[in-house]
Formats: C-alpha cells, sequence, structure tokens
C-alpha cells in the first residue's frame, strides 16, 4: 500500500475483516510472514504504534476518562502526538475537557477519540467500522474530517466498514474480501477502466450474454450485467453503459464469487 | 520511565479507591477515637510496659489497615487485566507506544507497592491523631505513651519490612491473580478460586492426601512465620518483649529460605505468563 491511498477493506459480517486488521496492528499471532512499515506487527507492537494509529470501533475510550486526561495521557506516552492540535480540534466542538468520556454520548467520544488520533503524526492509520453506532451527522462530520485536516501525501488511511455507500467516494482502493480470502484488490481510478455495468434491453440479454458477464441483476423490470474487460465498443451497443458503482461491483462480485 | 509513570498515574485515575478506601478507614477510627469510650489504665506502667502498648497500638491499628488492604489489592489484581477487555477500551491503550510488559508491570508495581505505601502513609496519619485524640480525651501526658518519636520510627521500619518481606512471599498468588486476571473471559473470582480448589479437592479424592491443601494454607498464612523470629514473647501484663521490635525481624532466614524463592520462581512464571496472554488478548 502506497502513501496518500485511502484503501477500504470491504466485506460483509464474519469475511475476515477485523482479524485480518488485528494482525496488521499487533493484536492477534497469525501464521506466515508480515511486515508492517518494515516491522513486525506482532512482535513490534509497541514500535509500530508509534507510526500506526487505530480506532477499532467508536467508544472504547474508557468511561473513567476525563478528556484531560486522555490528552495528558497520549502526550506523554506518544512521541508523535502534537498536543496543540488535539487541543485546537476538541476547540472546534463543545466538548468541555473537565467531562468524563461516559458523561459524553456517542457522537461527542468519537470526535474525542479522533481528535486524539488525528493530533499523533502518524503514518498509517487504521480505521475498523469506526462509524458504527453514530447518527448521520456525526459520521458525515467524521469522514468530513478526515479528509479535509488529516489526510496528505505522507499518510496510508486504511476502512473497514460493511457499509461501503457511506465511503465510496473518499476510496483510492478497494479490497474486497469475502471467508477470508481477498475477491477483489484494485484502484478505484481501475475499475472504471476495467469494470462496466450495462443496462440492457430485454431483446438484447442473449446477445449480451455471449459477451460473458459475470453477474447480472435483474431489478425494477430492467437487467444489469456486469463486464470485466470487455470490449468497450462491443458493449455500446447492447444498452446503456456505465462504470459500476462500488457497493454495485460489492454486491456483483460477492455474488458472482460465492455461485461459482 | 516516563511510560512507566504515566502508566501507573493511569491507574490512579481509574482506581479512585485506592487512596479513597484507606482514607474512609482512618476517618471511621478518628470519628471512633473522638466520639467512641477511651479508657487507659495505664497510668502507671512501667517504661516496657507502655512501650509495648505503644507498640501494640500501632499493630492493631495497622493490622486493619493490612487487611482492607489484602481484599483491594487481590481485587485490584484480579480486575487490573480485565477491566479494559470487558469495556474494550484495551483496544485504545494498544494503540499507544507501549509494551505489554510495561503495562502489566505497572500495574504489578501499583498492586504491591504503590497500594501498600498509600496504605502506610494513611494509616501512619491515622495513627498520629488517632493517638493525639486519645491521648487528651484521657489526659495523658502527650510524651507517656504514644508521642513517641522513636517508637513511631521503630514501627516504620517494622511495617516497611512487613510489606516488603509480604510482597514477595506472596508473588505466586498475586502472579496467579495477575494470570487470571489476564486470561478470564469472564467471572474473574471463580477462575481465580475454583482451579485451586480443584486441585485440593482432586488430591483428596483420588490420592487421599492433602498435601495441596498445606502448601496452599502455609502459604496464605505463613507470610508473618516466614518473615518473624518466633515465639514472640509479648506480655502486656509484665510488659516482657522478647524479641523486641528491633530483634522480631528475621530477613536472614526469611531471604534464606527455599519456601520464599520456590514462591518467587512460581510467582515470576505466573507474571511472565500474564505478559504473554496479555500480547495475544483483547477481548473478552
Amino acid at each position: 500500500m502506497q502513501p496518500g491511498r485511502i484503501v477500504g477493506l470491504i466485506g460483509p459480517n464474519g469475511a475476515g475483516k477485523t482479524t485480518a486488521l488485528r494482525a496488521v496492528l499487533g493484536l492477534t499471532t497469525y501464521d506466515g510472514e508480515l511486515r508492517v512499515l518494515g516491522r513486525e506487527p506482532f512482535a513490534e507492537r509497541a514500535l509500530l504504534m508509534q507510526e500506526t494509529s487505530f480506532i477499532a470501533d467508536v467508544a472504547v475510550l474508557p468511561s473513567w476518562l476525563r478528556v484531560q486526561q486522555a490528552i495528558d495521557f497520549v502526550a506523554g506516552v506518544h512521541p508523535r502526538f502534537r498536543r496543540e492540535r488535539a487541543a485546537a480540534l476538541l476547540a472546534k466542538t463543545e466538548i468541555g475537557t473537565r467531562r468524563r468520556i461516559g458523561e459524553l454520548s456517542k457522537g461527542m467520544r468519537t470526535m474525542v477519540h479522533l481528535a486524539l488520533t488525528m493530533a499523533i503524526d502518524a503514518r498509517l492509520l487504521v480505521l475498523d467500522e469506526p462509524t458504527l453506532g453514530l447518527d448521520i451527522l456525526a459520521r458525515r462530520g467524521f469522514y468530513d474530517a478526515l479528509v479535509n485536516d488529516y489526510m496528505d501525501e505522507t499518510r496510508t488511511i486504511v476502512i473497514t466498514t460493511h457499509q461501503v455507500e457511506e465511503i465510496e467516494n473518499l476510496l483510492t482502493d478497494v479490497l474486497f474480501i469475502d471467508k477470508g480470502r481477498i475477491v477483489l484488490d484494485c484502484s478505484v481510478e481501475d475499475i472504471g477502466t476495467r469494470y462496466a455495468a450495462v443496462e440492457v434491453r430485454d431483446d438484447r440479454i442473449e446477445a449480451a450474454r455471449q459477451e460473458r458477464p459475470f453477474y447480472e441483476r435483474r431489478a425494477l423490470g430492467k437487467t444489469v450485467l456486469y463486464f470485466d474487460g470487455a470490449d468497450g465498443e462491443k458493449l455500446e451497443g447492447l444498452g446503456e453503459v456505465g462504470v459500476p458503482s462500488v457497493s454495485d461491483l460489492f454486491v456483483a462480485k460477492l455474488s458472482a464469487e460465492r455461485s461459482a | 520511565m516516563n511510560d512507566f509513570i504515566w502508566l501507573v498515574r493511569r491507574e490512579f485515575w481509574e482506581n479512585k479507591a485506592i487512596w479513597v478506601l484507606p482514607v474512609c478507614i482512618g476517618g471511621l477510627m478518628l470519628v471512633a477515637s473522638l466520639f467512641g469510650k477511651v479508657e487507659v489504665a495505664m497510668l502507671h506502667a512501667s517504661a516496657q510496659q507502655s512501650d509495648l502498648a505503644g507498640v501494640l497500638f500501632f499493630a492493631v491499628l495497622g493490622a486493619v489497615f493490612w487487611v482492607a488492604m489484602s481484599i483491594y489489592s487481590f481485587w485490584y489484581l484480579l480486575d487490573c487485566l480485565y477491566a479494559d477487555r470487558k469495556d474494550r477500551s484495551v483496544l485504545f491503550f494498544k494503540s499507544m507506544p507501549l509494551t505489554d510488559s510495561a503495562t502489566v508491570f505497572s500495574k504489578l508495581f501499583v498492586g504491591v507497592v504503590a497500594i501498600p505505601l498509600v496504605y502506610l502513609c494513611v494509616a501512619d496519619i491515622a495513627a498520629l491523631l488517632v493517638a493525639f485524640v486519645i491521648s487528651v480525651r484521657a489526659r495523658l501526658a502527650f510524651g507517656n505513651v504514644f508521642w513517641r518519636p522513636e517508637l513511631w520510627l521503630q514501627v516504620q521500619v517494622l511495617w516497611l519490612y512487613v510489606i516488603a518481606t509480604g510482597v514477595i512471599w506472596y508473588l505466586p498468588v498475586v502472579g496467579w491473580l495477575l494470570l487470571v486476571s489476564a486470561w478470564a473471559k469472564r467471572a474473574v473470582i471463580l477462575q481465580a478460586l475454583l482451579p485451586p480448589l480443584a486441585v485440593m479437592l482432586a488430591e483428596l479424592l483420588f490420592l487421599g492426601t492433602r498435601v495441596s491443601c498445606l502448601v496452599l494454607r502455609d502459604r496464605i498464612l505463613g507470610g508473618g512465620y516466614a518473615a518473624f523470629h518466633h515465639p514472640l514473647n509479648w506480655s502486656l501484663a509484665t510488659g516482657e518483649m522478647t524479641p523486641g521490635v528491633w530483634q522480631a525481624p528475621d530477613p536472614v532466614g526469611f531471604f534464606t529460605s527455599a519456601d520464599v524463592w520456590i514462591g518467587v520462581a512460581i510467582g515470576v512464571a505466573f507474571i511472565a505468563g500474564a505478559v504473554q496472554l496479555r500480547k495475544r488478548r483483547t477481548d473478552t
């Protein structure tokens, strides 16, 4: 994974997303060889965490902790934490630093955690279902802050979610996994050149099937066929050609994979 | 070292009871000494008798704190590697560049060093205040029984000795509690108590012997026996005190005892196990 990328690790519940990330973060043992930023995650977790941040779910800050204590603690133990930045981010919210995490709403807890994490000058940020249980305003605020205030060309962000729609606009790369296996690993630009979704009229379906779509879906009286690496000009004659959205492609790839 | 200080500070943030509980106990003692019935029948005591009375006063008061501290430390050690897995905040702490051994050692340090020292400080202050109140209420001259700096100093050394030997003696118990705390997914207390009970029961049923039972009993009750000369012939009636306060501790005997070092080895193994489990477990 290159710096400057935002990678979506996308899979259904139980696909192995969290397990994969736990291995990357050094929270669990694994078979085989794994290097993250040149380090072995499990053996060198403490060192890895100097350059890697993660938010695993929302609301894992302990309820007894005060906001000020959280800032003091991270400032005390993390060499790449910038206190002024965390304070500036928190000042934008209405969260008082004397408050305990337990007194805050779920959205506020997430903002505190995000402020702490964004104040760490990390090369890799891992987010595991970061907006689970948040309302739409908080979710939007979370991702806006991430993209506008945090992301730059030196960092890599990995996000897992099973709500693909929510993040598809900010991703640069997607990684689909199902039952522990990688189904697709591709940049968002490449989706446009490689994949096509064609809305086919009923009388052209048989002709379209000759071009070997990998997945076919009927909805609201329309049939959409999905092609991988097909000839664009041939498809033009079959119906309306478009680029599938990440979520549509995800459904198409996984359904095809499962029925195969 | 800096990380370690922050980890210890974090324990004090989370566990306010570390100092609230002893302060409450000291407060209750003070209230009892202020409003309770005071009878000091020692106005004509000999010097030895008043010395011994002073030592016993500190000892009894300290013993109350010791018992409370043992119960609290037991709970603390059993909870410290479990609570953050239960509320999932372990995921936040593991996102910090802190090693798991530093985390476990910070909790060990709080359990066996910081908590006893907090109790000692509070017990000292309580002892001085209670002694002052009793002296005033019983119309004793301050210098008579309790206000004796050299006696106070002796008792301090004695308590520090008790704490140091206690920590070493109970290391296998401490290690076991940390191990269970890092291991258990639920019902920590049951998981801490059931395995030793099962071993004792199995031995009794299948072998008909009680070796493990006796070993466990000696470990739990034998700390003072191993650390002090015995028997102690201390009598308030006669004022006899042999061996004296300075002579009662038996550090040579304690530190050359095989029991002590076998216990240390087992305790260290348990603690190493707790560190390994801490590296692997992030949920309950």
